[in-house]
């Protein structure tokens, strides 16, 4: 006889069925088919026009394979990635302040008061419903093309968003070390500086290194409305119909790309 | 002295503190013992102020309670992990320091930093200031915590179960560092335990909480037996 032999087995009870649940779940089910189905037709999804299209996908990459890797295109590409690099940077860090600010001010447990939470929750819904681009438009019309109006605008864009993430990382901090200190008579900043922000430091530094990743990408997208960088470059060699040149600037933001994403994912993956 | 008078504490519908008098008097560890449920944290939290009362005072030698009169050594430990085992113990003053001395690590005094530097001494752990916190172990972690309490000056410690994350050697650490500090520093100390045992040993008087009221008032190495009976359970269940 084996152990198995003598296993005792219960039947299994039937799943309650809920009614609520299933209409609920019905429910559910047919509305997103139904945005589907709308989203289908709003954007004009066809599939016959892309397989009917497809030769004037083949000339457009025929003319830009191979691309052009003389010193002449390669320089201004490496520079300009170079800009899209400095703008990304500066984007991110120049926004840390303001993030770190109005994430105390938005976080249920530092928020001084309920107004005060309600306002910087708002101020960071703002900053983030406003993209990044219409930023940039704005500043281009104030301080003139160039990567500055990349970097105010990404950072105006990024003030939210990292604000946001900050705020909820403050909210899920483990609440024991500042209990702590408040019962020893620390004041709401001493317990904040002392216990909760070196808590969650490892959490802020990920979201701030993740954030850099994307902001990188972003100002490349920036270029293209005329933030500087290698977006600029980009843009203009299709308006010049020079393919080969828009493909060699790819390849190098491609580059870039993959080593931002790389040192991102290596710093957090330290901190974890 | 540390006066708990007539402390009542309701949690919804539930009366969990029913007038509950305890005192502590300086130089003595008092040890709380009790089932699960029966009151013993709760009294522990509304001494020190964490806890609202539905009614009831605590007092420090006869005056209404100070906010650095009383130190709390919590369960979970709640040390700054990454910081210093140094700043975790300077972090116990914050409350007599105004906030522009000490809004960072880097402000905080010499004479601050001696005096936490004498407070490890106590708990025996001069030699690991310069360590982060979480890399030390549990036992230590605890006796960093009474550190940062007794950087705080209290009158009065207050200890929710101290022990109960430590394997024996550490709890009997622990717990043979508050008598001392009881003793030697003349402190009131009142500590949550779940082990009679290690109250036996080391307490000087101990306080029995069955369904939120006091039923046993002596000596450590009274019969403890009837506050963990089935029934007691079932009462706070």
């Amino acid at each position: 006889m084996t152990i198995a032999d003598g296993v005792r087995r219960l039947p299994v009870p039937s799943k309650p069925r809920r009614p609520r649940t299933l209409i609920a779940g019905t429910v559910i089910t047919t509305a997103v088919a139904a945005a589907h189905v709308i989203a289908w037709n709003a954007t004009e999804v066809s599939f016959g026009a892309l397989a009917e299209g497809w030769r004037g996908m083949a000339d457009f990459l025929a003319e830009a394979i191979p691309p052009s890797l003389t010193w002449d295109v390669l320089e201004p590409s490496l520079s300009g990635a170079a800009v899209t690099l400095w703008i990304g940077l500066l984007g991110t860090t120049l926004s840390v302040p303001f993030s770190l600010v109005l994430a105390l001010l938005a976080a249920r447990g530092t928020a001084p008061s309920p107004w005060a939470y309600q306002t910087a929750r708002s101020v960071l819904s703002f900053l983030r419903a406003v993209p990044d681009v219409v930023f940039a438009l704005i500043f281009v019309t104030a301080v003139g093309l160039g990567p500055f109006p990349g970097v105010l605008a990404l950072v105006c864009h990024n003030v939210g968003v990292m604000g946001k993430l900050w705020a909820e990382a403050l909210e899920d901090a483990d609440p024991g070390p500042s209990q702590a200190l408040r019962s020893a008579g620390a004041g709401r900043i001493q317990t904040a500086a002392h216990a909760l922000l070196p808590t969650v430091t490892p959490q802020l530094v990920g979201l701030l290194m993740y954030r850099f990743d994307v902001n990188v990408r972003s100002s490349l997208v920036l270029g293209l409305v005329g933030a500087g960088g290698i977006g600029f470059l980009i843009n203009q060699s299709i308006r010049l119909f020079k393919f080969d040149e828009m493909l060699t600037h790819i390849l190098v933001v491609v580059v870039l790309i993959v080593a931002v994403d790389r040192l991102s994912a290596a710093v957090r993956r330290r901190l974890s | 002295m540390l006066t708990l008078s007539d402390i009542t504490v309701r949690y919804g519908e539930r009366q969990v503190l029913h007038r509950v008098d305890v005192t502590v008097a300086r130089g003595e560890l008092l040890a709380v013992l009790g089932a699960n449920g029966c009151g013993k944290s709760t009294l522990l939290r509304a001494a020190a102020g964490l806890q609202p009362m539905e009614e009831g005072s605590v007092t420090v030698d006869g005056k209404g309670r100070g906010p650095l009169d009383i130190a709390v050594v919590f369960q979970h430990i709640h040390l700054v992990r990454r910081r210093t085992v140094l700043d975790n113990v300077c972090a116990g003053a914050l409350g007599r320091l105004p906030l522009r001395a000490s809004l960072v690590p880097a402000l905080f005094s010499r004479e601050l930093r001696e005096e936490a530097m004498a407070c490890l001494d106590r708990v025996g752990l001069a030699d690991r200031a310069h360590d982060r916190a979480g890399s030390l172990s549990g036992g230590q972690q605890q006796r960093v915590a009474v550190a940062r309490a007794l950087c705080q000056r209290p009158r009065v410690v207050l200890a929710d179960e101290p022990v109960s994350a430590l394997d024996p050697a550490a709890s009997e650490q622990v717990l043979a560092l508050l008598a001392e500090l009881a003793h030697v520093e003349q402190l009131a100390v009142l500590a949550v335990l779940h082990q009679p045992s290690l109250a036996a040993r080391h307490a000087d008087r101990i306080v029995g909480l069955r369904d939120g009221r006091v039923v046993l008032d002596g000596p450590p190495h009274s019969n403890v037996d009837s506050l963990y009976q089935p029934a007691a359970m079932e009462a706070v269940s």
